[in-house]
């Protein structure tokens, strides 16, 4: 059997939300200003969030931030409904962008002989519009304390500190094979959790 | 069938997904996946998704509001690489019909010059400023400007159309007085509106009136909206 038997995943994706953000990407690939503009106030707290508890520095946030919608204008054809939902494409970018930029500062950093933590730390200033993300950020919070520690830790570096999963290792002193199913094993309960509505 | 190098693949779709590995590494897990069994293939894709989509959820815990004038920024850098200046409406137009003859080349015409444009040359500028004002009709006009760059980006989000029979006009102000800097028409204004001015002068204020026809040589009193560019 292989993974990809074993994992299946439902109902978490498939809210009106995230098909209205589809429909919504679908009239920014035709350039139109109006859905883009929705589109950014749908989705800019999470956008932002995400890249600033990445790269740590308010200048580079916005800029980052500001990259990553560019990059939706000019790529919003490449969004296929098929492979996923439009959050998940979106952050997918922003997550990528936002550890280039770090990575980038990180071995400026290195070159200059002071290379710094990169611990992830909490988010400061966190604001919750309304009732229902107040929720789901509950919801979200409960599932990541579900994790063990180790878990948690593994995928934090990784994804808030932008390790790779080799420099977990080493920050961790844990072999790689450990590193991975830690990850592997700590998303799927994370999957399970949020899934299971 | 799984071998064990499949095996061995399928363990980095996690880190693959949370991008924890290097550029170099994605590049070779991207070449091995495209040249795996399509059950292993799809087994990788399907992992990476849930992790995905996962991590899409995981992130209303870290969501925080941008600060607002990053919305004007993020409308004007993108929408002007689409929109085209109202000083060069015409040349617009000449440029569509030479587009309209060949089909194809549309697609091409719209992609991004390989040159920074105006308004990212602003927004990168050290000297970039941002003003803004409401407007009387409702909606809000923010200018993002660089001196350095000689040139300003104008985003309206929310102003109402002019009404029949009349356009905007902005006005440069100097010493000397106003000098027209462009209209808007009825069709030009749209609830997120761009627009580019390349020649700032030696003006210290951007205003606003409503002029008949087409427009006008010199500002029709009131002036609706004023930007003091200092």
């Amino acid at each position: 059997m292989t993974m990809g038997e074993r994992l299946c995943y439902g109902s978490m994706t498939r809210s009106p939300q995230v098909d209205a953000l589809a429909a919504l990407l679908h009239r920014v690939a035709d350039q139109d200003a109006d859905a883009f503009a929705t589109f950014y106030d749908h989705t800019r707290a999470r956008v932002f969030g995400l890249v600033t508890r990445v790269v740590r520095d308010q200048g580079y946030s916005e800029e980052t931030t500001q990259e990553v919608y560019l990059q939706v204008w000019q790529n919003a054809s490449n969004f296929n409904p098929a492979a996923g939902s439009a959050m998940a494409w979106l952050l997918t970018l922003a997550h990528r962008r936002a550890v280039d930029r770090v990575r980038a500062e990180q071995s400026a950093r290195q070159r200059d002989s002071r290379y710094g933590s990169a611990t992830a730390e909490p988010a400061a200033d966190v604001v919750a519009d309304s009732a229902v993300i107040r929720d789901e950020r509950r919801r979200v919070a409960d599932c990541l304390d579900s994790l063990t520690d180790t878990q948690r830790e593994s995928i934090e570096l990784a994804y808030y500190g932008g390790l790779t999963y080799t420099q977990v290792s080493e920050r961790l002193s844990a072999n790689l094979a450990t590193i991975k199913s830690r990850m592997r094993d700590g998303l799927r309960t994370l999957r399970n959790c949020l899934g299971a509505t | 069938m799984t071998e064990p190098t499949d095996f061995e693949l399928l363990e980095l779709a996690t880190p693959y997904a949370l991008d924890a590995v290097t550029d170099d590494e994605r590049a070779a897990i991207d070449r091995r996946v495209s040249a795996a069994s399509g059950a292993v293939a799809q087994a990788f894709h399907t992992e990476v998704r849930a992790v995905r989509e996962t991590m899409s959820v995981v992130a209303t815990s870290t969501a925080l509001e941008p600060p607002e004038h990053l919305r004007a920024r993020v409308m004007a850098v993108a929408t002007s690489k689409r929109k085209f200046p109202w000083r060069t409406a015409l040349l617009t137009a000449a440029a569509a019909v030479v587009i309209g003859l060949s089909a194809v080349s549309v697609g091409l015409a719209l992609r991004p010059a390989p040159t920074p444009s105006t308004a990212e040359q602003v927004f990168a500028a050290p000297d970039v400023h941002t003003v803004s004002s409401q407007m009387p009709g409702g909606g809000n006009a923010t200018f993002i400007f660089s001196r350095e760059k000689n040139a300003g980006v104008l985003v309206m989000n929310d102003v109402p159309k002019p009404t029949i029979g009349t356009v905007y006009q902005m006005w440069l102000i100097n010493d000397l007085g106003p000098e027209s800097a462009g209209t808007m028409d009825a069709q030009a204004v749209s609830s997120s509106t761009t627009a580019v001015l390349p020649d700032l002068r030696n003006s210290n204020a951007l205003a606003f009136t409503v002029e008949p026809g087409t427009g006008s040589t010199k500002p029709t009193p009131p002036i609706i909206a004023k930007l003091a560019l200092t």
